[in-house]
């Protein structure tokens, strides 16, 4: 790779906009955007600890808490243990007040939050780091070693994708240094945009990787299964089956027994510390503790890797409240301590083979040192039963060496059928909740969609609960009270709402733009009809807005419709309204 | 049917006058947004603003018109000024000059209003008293002499904007209740609703059509 300075000079003059033939308006660093916020190269100085030693383009703009926090995120808190490589990821707070995106990576951004999957939505105010940190013995260093990491900033969660990438980025740079990570940047701003349901072909530093960002429409269970796209000449790219999807069984089997009540935990937002011996079971475990769920988002705040110089660490850690709904994973054995009035605490051994003895829950009062045994310690008594086949099956598949990659599959679809048998009833008692159509009138203002009201949806359960899509039995009454308390219920339900609405209001539009307004107004006054023209102002603000799938021809036959009823007007008052 | 953000039985039409730069804008946005804006453009031609208030019960739409204080607008206030039911009077106690001109406001008002027209002085930035230039009392003889409603507020600490706007609202409920103010008469500047006869208003929820066949 000696001549990747050669093959890539510098990049402002490689840019140029022959490259973006077909959209004209892409500037330098737009598609690169798309994907990243920046790259970050962090060493340890021996005077000053960790320190930023590059943040790559050098444009991007990272507040001065922003960088603390991935400076002192981006290296393992007791690294005795991390010789060599290690991979992990964190997420971390935004901390900028102003976030300048370009109208062209703005509206590639609305059409994707539209289209994608609610649990891969770009976050508005976190950012995540994917992280490869390399420590090896260096005589010529004054302490013996080489400790430094390099950083993917980036607010799209897709954790395979990017965990792919810095790993064959990192060890190129830490080879043969800068030229490496601006030919890498400069293949990203290369990158189509992460459109859901396209397959894209991601070329980097010599490879390409072939993706599927996931979309809404996709149904869940069937993981879309991809084939490399062969095109002639090249070599076959490298295909990740999954942009998001995480080893989930590889995280929980040393707590297989306790899936259920893990699940219960998650969906009903409780705080939760994972602790491990190392960043990477630590964040892999709380990615997968996340991605249990889905489809449904989990919705509080989530640190896969949380140490006690994250500028949260004071608000999360407090005695003086009760802790709050997150997922902390920490490795530094402070936190046993810290943490320990904390309700659910995972701990996670080496991995490797399973000390059966974690598979038994305990008491939490029981976690007080550093040498507490591996294991669930919680009080919590689970509303639901356990599911003794799917854990009876997974069990026999460690015996007979069954491969993971089979138990990881049979897991997540144990995990999406218990999610879905959940959300089934909610969904179709939400889909009750809509108003007909025929209640649309341009004479009325929208209809919206009814409450929720809890007590009538539990009554709806006797009859289509989740017993018809699971054998599961237990308290599922009380699990979905418990649930209508959660931020997680919360957010789904406005999501659900906010849909309904949008819909509502098309609808409602179509319907006042087949209305004769002009007959209407003839023997109304001024006043009122000058009310008419402002609310159609403010009818129109709303269904312009860019999240929503208005139709061009609809907005401007209301307009036309507003011109008739203006001119229809007292010429003084034409000239201030036209001019307003 | 639930109560929707249309749902209201009257509007009133309100006009904000005075000379330029005395916080016209100002008032209107802390009155229908609840803040202050601080650094705020010239009005050019007419802004509206709307906010829907309860009066004894009634929802009430204010519609306020808020009008170019500049001079060379003047000329084309004139529509400005018709079917206004409540005109609130703006001058700065900071600035004398703005005061002066109030007679100049008031015979515009008169001249081009109804006599039913609830006419409110305020005098704005009464937040900086260090800087005061007309006192309270002159301001309050004026009013008095003039048949005026009168405040001082400020639209930068919120300090009685409400309460000039809700008493302008109250005054005109009151003159529709005791009948001085005659709703059938062509530019009232108040609009009952729902409107007798013709059909419902378009957004307006309180109207339910389907029940227009049967009124008995």
């Amino acid at each position: 790779m000696a001549s990747v300075a050669e093959r890539q000079p510098p990049l402002q003059s490689t840019r140029s906009f022959e490259n973006d033939e077909n959209s004209p308006t892409i500037l330098p660093w737009d598609r690169f955007s798309n994907w990243l916020h920046c790259v970050c190269v962090v060493t340890f100085d021996l005077e000053l600890g960790q320190a930023m030693e590059l943040v790559y383009p050098s444009h991007v703009k990272l507040s001065e808490k922003e960088k603390m926090n991935i400076c002192y995120l981006s290296f393992p808190d007791s690294n005795s243990g991390c010789m060599g490589d290690t991979l992990f990821n964190y997420r971390i707070r935004q901390h900028t007040t102003t976030f300048n995106r370009k109208a062209a990576t703005l509206s590639t951004r609305n059409a994707y939050e539209r289209r994608g999957p609610v649990t891969l939505q770009g976050e508005n105010a976190y950012y995540h780091g994917f992280v490869y940190f390399r420590q090896v013995r260096d005589k010529s260093s004054r302490r013996g070693y080489f400790q430094k990491s390099v950083v993917l900033i980036t607010k799209l969660p897709y954790i395979n994708l990017f965990t792919h990438l810095i790993d064959i980025i990192a060890p190129e740079y830490f080879d043969n240094g800068e030229p490496c990570l601006e030919a890498a940047c400069h293949d990203i701003d290369q990158w189509s945009p992460p459109f859901p349901g396209a397959t894209l072909h991601l070329p980097i530093m010599g490879v390409v990787l072939q993706v599927r960002i996931p979309s809404k429409h996709d149904k869940p269970a069937q993981s879309q299964v991809i084939k490399p796209i062969l095109s002639p000449g090249s070599a076959p790219p490298i295909v990740i089956p999954s942009v998001n999807e995480v080893e989930v069984f590889k995280c929980f089997q040393p707590v297989l027994p306790h899936i259920q009540l893990l699940w219960e935990l998650i969906l009903t937002n409780e705080p939760i510390v994972v602790m491990a011996p190392s960043p990477t079971f630590c964040s892999d475990t709380v990615q997968a503790l996340v991605f249990m769920m889905s489809p449904l988002k989990y919705t509080s705040d989530y640190r896969p890797y949380f140490t006690i110089h994250d500028s949260e660490f004071k608000e999360y850690t407090t005695k003086t409240q009760a802790p709050p709904p997150v997922i902390l994973g920490v490795t530094n054995p402070f936190f046993a301590k810290t943490l320990q009035h904390w309700p659910h605490i995972i701990r996670i051994g080496e991995m490797g083979p399973v000390d059966k003895s974690s598979w038994k829950k305990k008491k939490s009062s029981n976690i007080k040192t550093l040498e507490s045994k591996p294991g669930v310690y919680t009080r919590y008594k689970p509303f639901l039963n356990k599911d003794k086949t799917v854990l009876k099956r997974l069990q026999k598949g460690i015996q007979n060496k069954r491969p993971v990659e089979v138990q990881d599959a049979m897991l997540k679809r144990h995990f999406l059928e218990l999610t879905q048998s959940f959300m089934i009833p909610l969904e179709r008692y939400v889909a009750s909740l809509m108003p007909l159509q025929r209640n649309i009138s341009p004479w009325k203002q929208p209809p919206r969609l009814k409450p929720f009201l809890p007590e009538e949806f539990i009554k709806t359960l006797e009859h289509s609960g989740p017993q018809l899509t699971s054998g599961l039995t237990g308290d599922w009454i009380g699990l979905y009270r418990r649930f209508f308390k959660s931020s997680n219920f919360e957010a789904w339900l406005r999501s659900r709402q906010q849909e309904v609405n949008q819909k509502l209001s098309i609808l409602h539009l179509d319907a006042l733009c087949d209305a004769d307004l002009m007959q209407w107004i003839k023997d109304k006054q001024e006043v009122e009809i000058v009310d008419l023209i402002l609310r159609l102002r403010d009818k129109l603000a709303t269904v312009c807005a860019p999240d929503l799938p208005t139709r061009q021809e609809r907005i401007n036959q209301l307009k036309i419709h507003m011109d008739h009823i203006i001119s229809s007007l007292p010429d003084d008052l034409q000239s201030i309204l036209k001019s307003n | 049917m639930a109560a929707g953000p249309y749902n209201y039985s009257y509007i009133f039409k309100y006009i904000i006058i005075g000379d330029m730069g005395v916080g016209k804008s100002c008032l209107l946005h802390q009155f229908t947004e609840k803040k202050f804006m601080a650094d705020c453009p010239h009005t050019i031609g007419v802004e509206f603003g709307t906010r829907i208030i309860e009066v004894s019960g009634q929802k009430i739409k204010l519609q306020i018109w808020d009008t170019a204080g500049q001079e060379r607008f003047r000329a084309v206030t004139r529509s400005y000024y018709r079917g206004a039911a409540g005109a609130l009077m703006v001058y700065d106690i900071t600035r004398r000059s703005t005061y002066n001109h109030l007679s100049s406001w008031l015979t515009d008002a008169r001249n081009l209003t109804n006599p039913n027209t609830v006419i409110f002085l305020i005098g704005n930035k009464s937040d900086l008293e260090a800087q005061r230039d007309v006192t309270y009392e002159e301001a309050k003889q004026f009013a008095d002499e003039n048949g005026l409603m009168f405040l001082e507020a400020s639209a930068k600490t919120g300090d009685n904007v409400e309460d000039a706007f809700l008493e302008t609202a109250r005054k005109i409920y009151q003159n529709i209740q005791d009948g001085s103010l005659d709703l059938n008469a062509a530019e009232s500047g108040v609009q009952h609703k729902p409107s007798t006869g013709g059909r419902p208003n378009p957004l307006n929820t309180d109207q339910q059509p389907s029940n227009e066949g049967c009124r008995c």
